[in-house]
């Protein structure tokens, strides 16, 4: 019966172009994001935290965890302090949410970092820190990629 | 018996308890798919419950399964996520989130009457949640820009620059839901009294019957009441099986 062969074509046709913008839109995002960083021998680092109020100073140290956010763990395991973050799966990555207490949000302030001067452009697990970087966290107001 | 105006009023609002459980459904959908999903940021199902809300069962339900999702999660988010942020940030975000939901409910009551039982009415809504994603999406930037971003000094074209991988995910997330519950929601819908489907297209006329055969063509006749149209519907199917198979 036509209408029914009808709906029928159009169920494929439809199948297929939801299929293929997903799949390409998937494929998009999923290469526009920052590769993992690979483990590497161990670096010399320094770390200092500004809570607005109270600084954390640690290092420097040689270290072979080598990525923004595992070297804040380190820390704050050796120098006990807590540090509280939500893990995404889309986009793949860490957000620190709080660092010793001071949580984002209060006062328009947020939690980011900069390593050797630069700002901060991508989840904290996935920047990688080399031999004799200066990793600075700062509780301020939202700098934008600036 | 008489019922009062208000019954009445109520009644013509909700529709019958069909209605009611498949309003409730969506709202259980958008809350528990927003929940379950946190750690996929903007990948949601409080869109697909609003855009299936106006567009499938229209009513108060446009407003009230938005409402009644946002009504759940704002308290959660801002009190268990983000509880630290100022409260004039929250309140402003909040009402950003929530108008923007509630265009997306009214947007989706302004596409139901083409919204029928058909593979088409799912491409339609798939089709139209993508402009309506990124609407949705750039109102409640503006919000975040208003109350988060100006304060800090930084103007709305960066908040639209970091906010593009967002948007891109969360058009992924209504490509993909939007499709998925809009056929269950349609399928559940049409099947509320074990109907066959109508459409509102002019009906085609069977055309001639070959010899020894019977074509059954669902909509000719019409129920009455829910008893009779179980009864229509039962013989539909047993000429369907008895004289095709």
């Amino acid at each position: 019966m036509a209408p029914r062969s009808s709906e029928r074509q159009w169920a494929v046709v439809f199948a297929m172009a939801l299929v293929l913008s997903v799949g390409g839109l998937y494929g998009y995002i999923r290469s526009s994001q920052p590769a993992a960083v690979a483990p590497r021998g161990p670096v010399l680092a320094t770390l200092t935290i500004e809570g607005g109020g109270w600084t954390i100073r640690y290092g420097p140290v040689s270290t072979t965890n080598n990525t923004v956010f595992a070297f804040l763990r380190e820390a704050s395991e050796r120098m006990h302090f807590e540090v509280r973050y939500v893990t995404y799966t889309i986009p793949e990555g860490v957000l620190v949410t709080s660092i010793n207490g001071t949580a984002n949000g209060s006062g328009g302030r947020f939690w980011q970092y900069w390593v050797d001067g630069h700002y901060g452009d991508r989840a904290a697990d996935r920047r990688e820190i080399t031999d004799g970087a200066s990793v600075v966290w700062t509780f301020t107001i939202p700098q934008g990629g600036g | 018996m008489a019922s009062a105006p208000w019954r009445r009023v109520v009644v013509r609002g909700l529709g019958n308890g069909r209605a009611v459980q498949l309003g409730l459904g969506l709202v259980l959908v958008g809350v528990l798919g927003k929940l379950l999903l946190l750690s996929y940021a903007n990948f949601e199902t409080v869109f697909v419950a609003c855009l299936l809300a106006g567009s499938l069962l229209g009513r108060w339900y446009t407003v009230l399964v938005p409402l009644a999702v946002l009504l759940i999660l704002q308290p959660l988010y801002w009190g268990a996520l983000y509880p630290n942020f100022a409260l004039e940030a929250m309140a402003g975000i909040s009402f950003f989130v929530v108008t923007g939901y509630l265009f997306v409910g009214l947007a989706g009551r302004g596409l139901k009457p083409r919204v029928l039982f058909r593979i088409q009415s799912v491409a339609l809504l798939t089709t139209v949640s993508v402009p309506l994603t990124v609407a949705y999406d750039l109102w409640t930037d503006v919000g975040e820009w208003y109350f988060l971003a100006r304060p800090a000094g930084i103007g709305f074209v960066t908040v639209l620059q970091l906010q593009f991988p967002f948007t891109l995910i969360h058009i992924l997330s209504s490509l993909i839901f939007v499709p998925l519950f809009g056929s269950i929601f349609l399928v559940l819908m049409h099947h509320e009294l074990d109907l066959p489907h109508r459409s509102a297209e002019p009906r085609e006329g069977p055309g001639p019957v070959p010899a020894g055969r019977c074509i059954v063509w669902p909509g000719v006749l019409t129920p009455s009441s829910p008893r009779e149209s179980k009864l229509i519907w039962s013989a539909y199917k047993y000429l369907y099986f008895h004289v095709h198979l």
